[in-house]
Formats: C-alpha cells, structure tokens, sequence
C-alpha cells in the first residue's frame, strides 16, 4: 500500500533501528522488525504519549516534548508525534552518551 | 521514631539541593508511587508529580525484567526531563543543555 510505505521509508533507514510502529488514535497503521504486530508496545506507547501530553513547564501552549526516549538496559524507544501519529522505533542501545541524574 | 523521619527528610533535602548545584540541572522532583510530592527544587514542583509518577508505571510495562528500570527522557525547546523509578521513588530531573 502506497500510503503505508511512504510513511515508513524514513523509518527503515534509521540506523541500529531494530523495529518500529506507526500508531494512531484507531490502531497501529504499521510495524516492522522486533515491534512487528506488538499491540502491548503500541498501546503503552499511547498512554505515554498521553501522560507526557499532560507535561507542562509553562504556560506556553507549546507541544510538551518533540521527542520521548524510554531507555533500558539494552536498547531503547525512540517516540516522536506528527501529524496525528505516533512514530515509535526500537534501537540498539550502544551507550553513547551516559546519563548522569 | 518522628526523628528517624526527620533525618531521613532532611538527608532527600540535602540531596535534591546537591542535584541542584549541576549548572545543567534547572529542576528536580521526587514522588511516592501515588504521585505525592516529596520534595522539589527549582523548575518541577507538586503539579508535575502525578505526570511523573505516571510515566514511570507506565514505562515499567514496556519491559518484563524486573531488575531493569526504565529511564523516559522527554525533549522540548525547554531542556530534557529525564523520570526513572528508584525502589518506590520516582525521581524527574530538568536539565537544560550546557
């Protein structure tokens, strides 16, 4: 489908991208790799983005955040939103950076 | 037994004030598991405790190992808030890019 694959074709070049999803507010429009048909992922992704929709700093109307990351031990989800959707890719955690709290 | 938890209060308070001596830390919170506040500096305050505590529930459902606990940073023009869960903690942290 035309439309699906235009949607993805930035997604399957992202590199140490292991699998990602494509989710709207009716369901998940597509998937891929280790994320192929998770349901379970694709709904508490949803429910993050929600939560962290409910995040403000200010009283700027501005989006909360331009991009979520939920890192573990050894890879991470990368979240971001446009247009209505909801882009999820699962990447290799290589430790880049580490995060000091 | 109330000065066992005043010291355990002013030792959080003495460390969410060394968390703020980082020149890139603009804020920090730490929440019960029910979202209460139980102390914060600077940029996060008591309305941010249930978002909080919230994500990092939610996150803990994205991994079925026990052990290994999620960290969820959320980036915006106004720094990166990094939540990760500590035992029955929850700890946010606000920093800005230095």
């Amino acid at each position: 489908m035309q439309t699906t694959a235009a949607l993805t074709a930035g997604l399957e070049r992202i590199p140490d991208q292991l699998g990602y999803l494509v989710i709207s507010e009716d369901g998940v429009l597509a998937s891929a790799g280790e994320l192929e048909n998770d349901e379970h992922t694709a709904a508490v992704m949803m429910q993050m983005v929600r939560t962290a929709s409910r995040f403000s700093l200010s009283e700027s109307s501005e989006v909360p955040f331009k991009r979520m990351s939920v890192i573990l031990e050894d890879f991470a989800y990368v979240v971001t939103v446009s247009g209505q959707k909801v882009f999820v890719v699962k990447r290799q955690n290589n430790q880049q950076e580490p995060i000091s709290v | 037994n109330s000065q066992i938890m005043i010291l355990m209060e002013s030792t959080l308070e003495q460390h969410l004030d060394d968390t703020m001596k980082n020149p890139a830390v603009v804020g920090v919170l730490c929440t019960d598991q029910q979202g209460h506040n139980l102390g914060c500096r600077g940029s996060l305050s008591d309305e941010h405790g249930g978002v909080v505590s919230v994500l990092a529930k939610q996150a803990a459902a994205l991994t079925r190992d026990p052990t290994d606990s999620p960290t969820v940073c959320l980036e915006s023009e106004s720094g990166t808030i990094l939540v990760r869960n500590h035992g029955t903690i929850t700890v946010a942290v606000h920093k800005i890019a230095s």
